[in-house]
């Protein structure tokens, strides 16, 4: 009698019965004589209502998000994902390691989307332990609902005992459908940007920075073919905490004093987020899966694709809101811990939304801090009301035009063909700084610069340098190679690409087995993209020497140069792109091919 | 609060303890704390091994009497610095903005303490004290001690209050016989 089948049997008609009742159809099931333990998951149309609001959606396991999947470090699991829509999908685990078709990314590694009505069986060993999630990586599916978290438990048991344990899927939602999004993008790429400047604008940045400084800046723009406000391409979302709107409020109850431990997904298509818990500070122990050691923040930065896990202990009876701001401050995602159900904390008033400069374009002057300097009160001179514009702590004798670095300005991190030189001319330089520089106690009205959350003074919001992994990089070689990965857009025409090629007319990335690289990343664009590379961790070069951080998306900010170091050590071609959904349908997306093993030990002989 | 911190190397031959100025002010001889005192290890009828991990500690609690001496070898086998601190919940959380201060002006980082800083700096509002305690901060790979005569104490823990630590769960309970 063969077990197996009957065993698989059962289960699928289990799930097709949950299926059709439309309510869950995730069964775990351990066959008696293996350690492999058994999933299905149906695809499938549905709808879902988002504070009284019903929309469209494309789900795993019957909900959004998609059921948590909780595994354990060392077992072996089987998901039959089960394709019930009239389009083809696919299913990606996001951050873990395993052979490349088991990736789930069509096109890639010999995997092939599964075509309505079919039945794909993934099967793989768990490598790791962490917090991670699985998403569609199908035609724009994931905005519509396809999204998940899984949690591996360690299989030596956690080392921080935490006596509450949530899982927190941050998202966006749109009730359009994205093909409609990616079409009004590409029609008019500043369809969703209800911030734009106005005339009006104008107006009073004339009467501020003056006539000239005002026409330069927008000269500056103008020729990037880019607008200050486009910090996200998509607005008008609804910005979901596990599937629930801010009316709907999902709520995890403590009890005052005990170990809250939030397992936090960036699952949005689109969207970064400034993430905190007024009242409460969050310690960071895990980045992307992979345990820090603990930092203590009030607040973090939070890209798409990106996971963070933080304990938390609230210590008073009360609610705690869980705020989201997504960075360009359309709207906010918002939860509640508290010590009993249907309690609310306040709701914090949205904070100014950054407004983005030249000096996040990498075209300020040599030799300053484009994070931690107010740009616009150095350009343009200081506005009296601008809280932010901490003149003590800028460096005067850096702001000499002798002392700029014209090799930073352009020829390395820009292109030309898009920039024009007349932008980087004197006027956007000007250094009318105010005689005597004075500190506003009002708060600022508009943050500034793309690392600029807005944060109260006093409060520690994550910075990437803080991250330093719990346990030192498993390979201390230096890289061997160097390869560069140009992030390139013209908003204007919403292309974007990396190294100049869109997918389809890429030029692939190929390393060898084993070989140690640096790939760094050049952002000649003026918004953030969040990098993720599938099958493999980099390491982020962020100044923690033996202990960098080991991630699955790295952030890099509107006009920077971040890099990271990768051992080349799974085999197969992975994805590498862009994780905000629209970029990655846009073209930002390429192949980073790792040679087969044989190839080395040939090599070796 | 009445804590200070007694700062442990390998030799702990000099043991460096900081309180915080206004501790120092209002208790200026080696008063005992509410819940006991350092007291010399010959004192001591019993030797408790406490070993430290990131971020834990084990055992996770120690019975003790009122009135008893406790010799504690305290043993780092994590790779971060570690605190052992007596203390009532509320101590820990005034001792935990304590070692914030004390982290953002660089005498402890998350491996290691700056003895320079930690002598220079009185601008953090603490300076170095006597050895009365309660506490003990050892760098990863040592090993210090603390001698201790506990007091009645509804609920007595030990805990390390650096930055992030005490919510991970780095804290252990005095029963008390």
């Amino acid at each position: 009698m063969d077990t197996i089948l009957n065993r698989r049997t059962a289960l699928k008609l289990a799930a097709g019965a949950a299926g059709a009742a439309g309510i869950y159809a995730v069964y775990p099931g351990r066959r008696a004589f293996a350690a492999a333990s058994e999933y299905n998951l149906a695809v499938e149309k549905g709808r879902i209502t988002v504070d009284g609001i019903s929309s469209r959606a494309k789900m795993m396991g019957g909900s959004v998000p998609a059921p948590t999947l909780r595994w354990r470090e060392g077992e072996e699991v089987v998901i039959y994902a089960t394709n019930r829509m009239d389009e083809p999908t696919s299913i990606h685990w996001h951050g873990l390691l395993l052979v490349g078709v088991m990736d789930g990314a069509p096109g890639f590694n010999g995997y092939v989307a599964i075509q309505p009505g079919e039945t794909y069986t993934y099967r793989f060993r768990l490598r790791q332990s962490g917090t991670y999630w699985y998403h569609s990586h199908s035609a724009m599916q994931e905005q519509m609902g396809m999204y998940g978290a899984i949690v591996i438990a360690p299989k030596n048991g956690e080392k921080a005992a935490a006596d509450r344990d949530y899982v927190v899927v941050l998202s966006d939602h749109t009730r359009e459908d994205p093909r409609r999004v990616f079409a009004n993008l590409k029609a008019d790429p500043g369809y969703y940007n209800r911030g734009k400047r106005t005339l009006m604008d104008f107006f009073r940045d004339t009467k501020r920075d003056g006539l000239d400084a005002t026409l330069k800046d927008r000269q500056d723009w103008a020729e990037m073919r880019m607008d200050p406000t486009d910090l996200a391409d998509v607005t008008g979302y609804a910005f979901l905490v596990n599937g629930k709107g801010p009316e709907d409020n999902w709520t995890a109850l403590f009890a005052p004093g005990e170990r809250v431990r939030l397992r936090i997904v960036n699952a949005s298509a689109m969207s970064f987020f400034d993430v905190r818990i007024p009242g409460l500070p969050m310690t960071i122990m895990a980045a992307d899966g992979q345990d820090v050691q603990p930092v203590r923040v009030d607040e973090f930065r939070f890209g798409v694709g990106e996971t963070y896990d933080v304990m938390v202990m609230p210590r008073e009876d009360r609610a705690y809101t869980f705020f989201a701001e997504p960075i360009d401050r359309s709207g906010y995602a918002r939860a509640t811990l508290a010590p009993r159900a249907g309690m609310a904390g306040e709701i914090p008033a949205l904070r100014p939304r950054t407004v983005l400069t030249m000096a996040d374009m990498g075209m300020a002057h040599g030799g300053m801090d484009h994070g931690g300097m107010d740009h616009s009160s150095m350009g343009h001179g200081a506005p009296a009301d601008a809280g932010k514009a901490d003149h003590s702590t800028m460096d005067h004798s850096k702001m000499g035009h002798d002392k700029m670095d014209h090799s930073k300005m352009g020829h390395d991190k820009m292109d030309h063909s898009k920039m024009g030189h007349g932008g980087m001319q004197q006027g956007g330089m000007q250094h009318a700084m105010p005689a005597s520089p004075s500190k506003s106690s009002t708060p600022p009205d508009r943050a500034v610069g793309w690392g600029d959350a807005g944060t109260r003074p006093g409060e520690k919001a994550l910075a990437y340098a803080d991250l330093r992994s719990a346990r030192k990089n498993d390979d201390a070689r230096a890289p061997t190679q160097e390869i560069e990965v140009r992030l390139n857009g013209i908003m204007e025409r919403y292309m974007w690409n990396i190294n100049g090629r869109p997918f389809g007319h890429d030029e692939a990335i190929r390393v060898k087995y084993g070989e140690r690289v640096r790939i760094r990343y050049v952002n000649t664009t003026m918004m953030a993209h969040p990098m993720h590379l599938h099958g493999m961790f980099v390491e982020l070069e962020n100044g923690q020497g033996e202990r960098m951080p080991r991630k699955h998306v790295t952030i890099v900010p509107p006009g920077q140069e971040v890099s990271v170091i990768l051992t080349a050590d799974e085999p197969g071609e992975w994805p590498f792109h862009c994780h905000l959904l629209y970029h990655m349908e846009a073209g930002m997306m390429t192949r980073f091919v790792v040679g087969p093993k044989e190839e080395r030990k040939a090599e070796a002989k | 609060m009445f804590r200070s911190l007694v700062v442990a190397s390998a030799l702990a031959a000099i043991p460096f303890v900081v309180v915080p100025l206004s501790a120092a002010s209002a208790a200026p001889g080696h008063a005992p704390l509410p819940f006991g005192q350092a007291v010399p290890a010959s004192q001591a009828k019993r030797t408790v091994t406490i070993t430290m991990k990131d971020s834990l500690y084990e055992p996770k609690s120690v019975t003790v009497k009122a009135g008893e001496v406790v010799r504690f070898v305290i043993v780092n086998k994590g790779e971060l610095l570690h605190e052992f601190a007596l203390g009532r919940p509320e101590d820990h959380v005034e001792h935990q903005k304590m070692m914030a201060t004390m982290m953002d002006h660089g005498m402890i980082t998350a491996t290691a303490i700056d003895r320079e800083k930690m002598k220079m700096d009185h601008g953090a509002g603490m300076h170095s004290h006597g050895p009365e305690s309660g506490s003990v901060l050892v760098e990863p790979g040592k090993r210090a001690e603390l001698t201790w005569k506990f007091a009645q104490t509804a609920t007595l823990q030990f805990a390390c209050t650096i930055p992030g630590h005490y919510e991970l769960g780095m804290v252990g309970e005095f029963r008390f016989q």
